[in-house]
């Protein structure tokens, strides 16, 4: 079924919207505050959709949108594209979230969440609990690899290719996390 | 696998995510304009040693400490580990795998060299800037490689492909690359700029992509132990006299049992035949009196595992004084109440252990507790031992914390027992720990002159063992040894019963101090003989009967068992080839007949200083022509004998594990307390560990 994303992967297309990004980068990377702009405009709400897939909640998402926005402001002239921007966009956002996490230690309560479903964990917006589910409570629980491999894949719909070229590792590794993750889960969900 | 209908993470894609709120992105927005207007006009400044603005700078700094397991973006950082290590690691277990450097020792020895090569790569590093132009194109990109800025640097595939966390083969296949390429090595040289990182890194990656370290039979358990050879067959031609001092420990009975019920065999150091066979009650005839302390009960039966040998079997019992006399007690609790000790197994079941003993003392024992842990303390001023409320209490305000670094520990458990000495009693100091000696003195030696110095004094030690992982066998024995007190290992409740309540008695009251063993074999009767056991007990033979060499002691009750193999003159089971000249016909000064041997024991009573004598000769109608004539105890101490030499893999006697259980079975008698079952359920625990060869039936 991932057969048609196969060719859409973040690194390789050739369209019209990658070439503009690329010419935004150049810009950008030229000292254009402009351009620089118009790429988080862009790219904004593939870092908070990510954020929030991630984290699943907004507030967290929106912390680490911000903070992926001011990485990017000081990092993108050392952006030397030899992966697509988004690619390297995805990196960040999932380096941002995991030094939250850590640094807050979001996990321990993320996998308590999940021991027991408490009252309190009732999503008052009706987006929160399309996220705060069974299946992305548990997959929110697994080892930081396996997670971002499944979320990438499936939760992003990216290749594994795709998600290799995000988490820097071989395509293989990414479809062996994603079975590690299988069977971390099997008869959880 | 994607394609799969029941795919469960399928539901993940279908999930919608609320847009971003506006307010939030314009905010996002200018922060990160403002990062890039700071950055870039740092940038056109040239001024790169504060890159990015103060904001900007403090929020790398914050990621440092989980550099380590930030691979998405790090991973190049360990690559040139990666290849180190995979060096390395073979080296180290080769070193490990064919010195005699103790398990316990190893694991710094390897990491000591992994830390050491990253350092001098570091120093190579600095001679080849110029071959990663790729990663570091100018000068001031430099810091980035080293410094956390290194997460927004961008990643060649290649590089990518070497992350630590790929599967061994992709490892390897990485590592012959970089072999191959000497950019490669180059680009892995700079890397490894940060070595602390590198290692700290290396640490956490490398054990995986080694699964041929982890597959090994004997995993080291932390736990040390003195290393020993196995007592090897003598020639009565050349060797007729064999000397040794007794053992009564039971510790790594305790320690086997534990590690086998736990799935895991125990180390062969960790096996000490006569401390298996010890730890058994046997019923031998007593002395009737305390004049003499013990008596020797012999038999030679034959060997169940070698039918053209046979064992002598030499077992001691200990005289056992009349309820009415109550030997007055002063013990001093020395615990252990380091942050370590802090588990189910440890400080809890030591207080419930030591509760146990309370509970057996009376009007006229004393008994106090030192702590030691970051700081010595003394918990409880002596007291008398009826006040059992108040000392319970003391015992459980005890709670694990802190390192162990005690200074004046066991200093002020001799000044508390020597200021509570009771003239006439026991006085005993026992030292209860999971393996941290750390008590004040620093040297292993000078604390072994410390003991043998109080233990002259008057004031005797006692080590209990608890805990596994840390535990220092080596030095525990050592201390109790000099201490002429008891080394035990306290592994379960149960055993704290054992040890402290089934064995009170003879755990706290010797009867007889420095007890040696001395067998002449007779050359007309037998060939060769091999003592089973007691390795780390053997004594010289000039040393039976100097008086100033120390050895083992006896309780009240204890039972000691030594047993040899011998082979009789013209078995046909000799090993040793006969002397092709012949050796001097002996010359013995009286008629031997056909005595076998001739046992010779000196002790001396607790408060003397010379030694008495009890000698008995070996006749033959001592010898029993089938193992089903001798008593059960003989018989359950020979099946313990077998299951210790086949447990260690020793190179004598071969016996299937259904036959020791059998021989055991046969010799289990009443067992009213039950340690006999229990052994032969552990026989059956060790079978499956150990399985068989599959020449054995």
């Amino acid at each position: 079924m991932y057969a048609p994303v196969m060719g859409l992967t973040a690194a390789a297309p050739i369209d019209h919207a990658a070439a503009l990004t690329r010419a935004l980068v150049a810009r950008a990377q030229n000292g254009d505050a402009e351009a620089f702009g118009e790429l988080i405009e862009d790219h904004y709400d593939l870092i908070h959709r990510t954020a929030w897939k991630w984290c699943g909640n907004r507030s967290d998402a929106e912390d680490i949108a911000q903070d992926v926005c001011v990485k990017l402001g000081g990092a993108i002239s050392g952006f030397d594209g030899r992966s697509a921007f988004s690619s390297w966009v995805y990196r960040i956002t999932l380096n941002a979230v995991r030094d939250m996490q850590r640094a807050r230690g979001r996990r321990a309560k993320y996998a308590e969440a999940y021991a027991h479903v408490s009252p309190e964990d009732v999503p008052a917006e009706q987006e929160e609990a399309a996220t705060s589910s069974q299946l992305w409570a548990a997959v929110r629980t697994l080892p930081e690899k396996q997670r971002d491999s499944v979320l990438l894949v499936y939760a992003e719909e990216l290749s594994h290719a795709a998600a290799a070229d995000i988490m820097g590792c071989k395509e293989a590794t990414v479809s062996w996390h994603i079975f590690e993750a299988r069977k971390t889960l099997r008869g959880l969900l | 696998m994607s394609d799969d209908m029941n795919d469960p993470f399928k539901a993940l894609g279908q999930t919608n995510v609320p847009d971003a709120r506006a307010e939030a992105k314009a905010r996002a927005r200018t922060a990160g304009m403002a990062a890039f207007a700071a950055a870039n006009s740092e940038q056109s400044k040239k001024i790169q040693s504060s890159a990015q603005g103060s904001q900007w700078r403090r929020r790398l700094m914050s990621i440092v400490p989980s550099l380590k397991g930030n691979w998405i973006m790090d991973m190049r950082l360990p690559i040139g580990t990666a290849a180190i290590a995979l060096l390395v690691l073979p080296l180290g277990y080769q070193l490990y795998s064919s010195t005699s450097m103790t398990p316990a020792a190893t694991p710094t020895a390897v990491e000591q060299a992994a830390t050491r090569e990253p350092k001098a790569a570091t120093e190579t590093a600095t001679t080849v800037p110029a071959a990663a132009p790729q990663i570091a194109p100018t000068d001031e990109r430099k810091e980035a490689v080293v410094a956390p800025p290194a997460v927004t640097l961008p990643i060649t595939p290649q590089q990518q492909a070497a992350a630590p966390a790929a599967p061994a083969p992709m490892a390897d296949q990485e590592m012959a690359d970089m072999a191959q390429s000497p950019q490669g090595l180059g680009n892995s040289a700079v890397l490894m700029r940060a070595p602390g990182l590198v290692a700290e890194s290396e640490a956490l990656y490398m054990p995986a992509p080694m699964p041929s370290m982890v597959a090994r039979p004997n995993e080291p358990s932390g736990d040390q132990f003195t290393r020993f050879d196995e007592q090897r067959l003598k020639a009565v031609a050349d060797e007729p006299v064999s000397t040794f001092s007794i053992d009564v420990d039971t510790a790594s009975y305790s320690y086997v049992r534990r590690q086998l019920e736990d799935g895991s065999l125990p180390e062969p150091d960790a096996v000490r035949i006569e401390e298996l066979i010890n730890y058994f009650p046997y019923d031998y005839a007593g002395p009737t009196s305390g004049d003499v302390p013990f008596q020797p009960s012999i038999a030679v039966y034959p060997t169940p595992w070698n039918p053209k040998t046979q064992l002598l079997h030499i077992g001691i019992k200990g005289y056992v004084p009349a309820a009415g006399e109550d030997k007055p007690n002063n013990l001093v609790f020395l615990i252990d109440t380091s942050g370590s000790m802090d588990e189910p197994d440890k400080l809890p079941l030591l207080k419930r252990a030591f509760g146990l003993l309370v509970d057996q003392l009376s009007g006229n024992d004393t008994v106090s507790i030192v702590v030691y842990a970051g700081s010595a303390g003394v918990v409880l001023e002596p007291m008398v031992a009826t006040e059992k409320a108040r000392i319970l209490a003391a015992l459980d305000q005890l709670s694990a914390g802190g390192s162990t670094a005690g200074a004046e520990g066991i200093a002020l458990a001799y000044k508390l027992a020597e200021q509570a000495k009771i003239v006439g009693g026991t006085n005993r100091v026992i030292l209860a720990t999971d393996g941290d000696f750390n008590v004040g003195i620093d040297e292993p030696e000078a604390l072994e002159d410390f003991i043998k110095a109080k233990r002259d004094g008057g004031v005797t030690l006692s080590v209990l063992g608890f805990g596994r992982g840390n535990l220092d066998d080596a030095t525990m024995q050592a201390l109790a040894q000099n201490g002429n007190g008891n080394a035990s290992y306290i592994s379960n409740f149960r055993e704290a019963q054992k040890v402290l309540v089934e064995e009170g008695g003879s755990t706290l009251e010797m009867i007889a101090k420095d007890v040696k063993v001395q067998v002449e074999f007779n050359p007309a009767m037998v060939s060769e003989y091999r003592l089973i056991g007691y390795e780390t007990r053997a004594l010289n033979r000039e040393d039976f009967n100097n008086d100033k060499v120390d050895a083992g002691d006896i309780g009240a009750g204890h039972t000691v068992t030594a047993i040899y193999e011998i082979t009789p003159v013209g078995s046909g089971a000799e090993l040793v080839e006969p002397l092709r000249y012949g050796a001097a016909a002996p010359v013995a000064a009286t008629d031997v007949g056909d005595e076998i041997a001739f046992l010779k024991m000196r002790y001396k009573l607790p408060d003397e200083d010379v030694s008495q004598l009890i000698e008995l000769a070996v006749t033959p109608e001592l010898v029993h022509g089938d193992i089903a004539d001798i008593s059960d105890d003989m018989r359950f101490a020979a099946a313990v004998a077998a299951f210790g030499q086949k447990l260690k893999g020793s190179d004598y006697g071969d016996i299937s594990w259904a036959d020791i259980r059998a021989l055991a079975q046969s010799g289990r008698g009443a067992d009213e307390s039950g340690y006999r079952a229990e052994f032969i359920q552990l026989i059956g625990d060790a079978a499956i560990l150990k399985p068989d060869s599959p020449i054995q039936k």
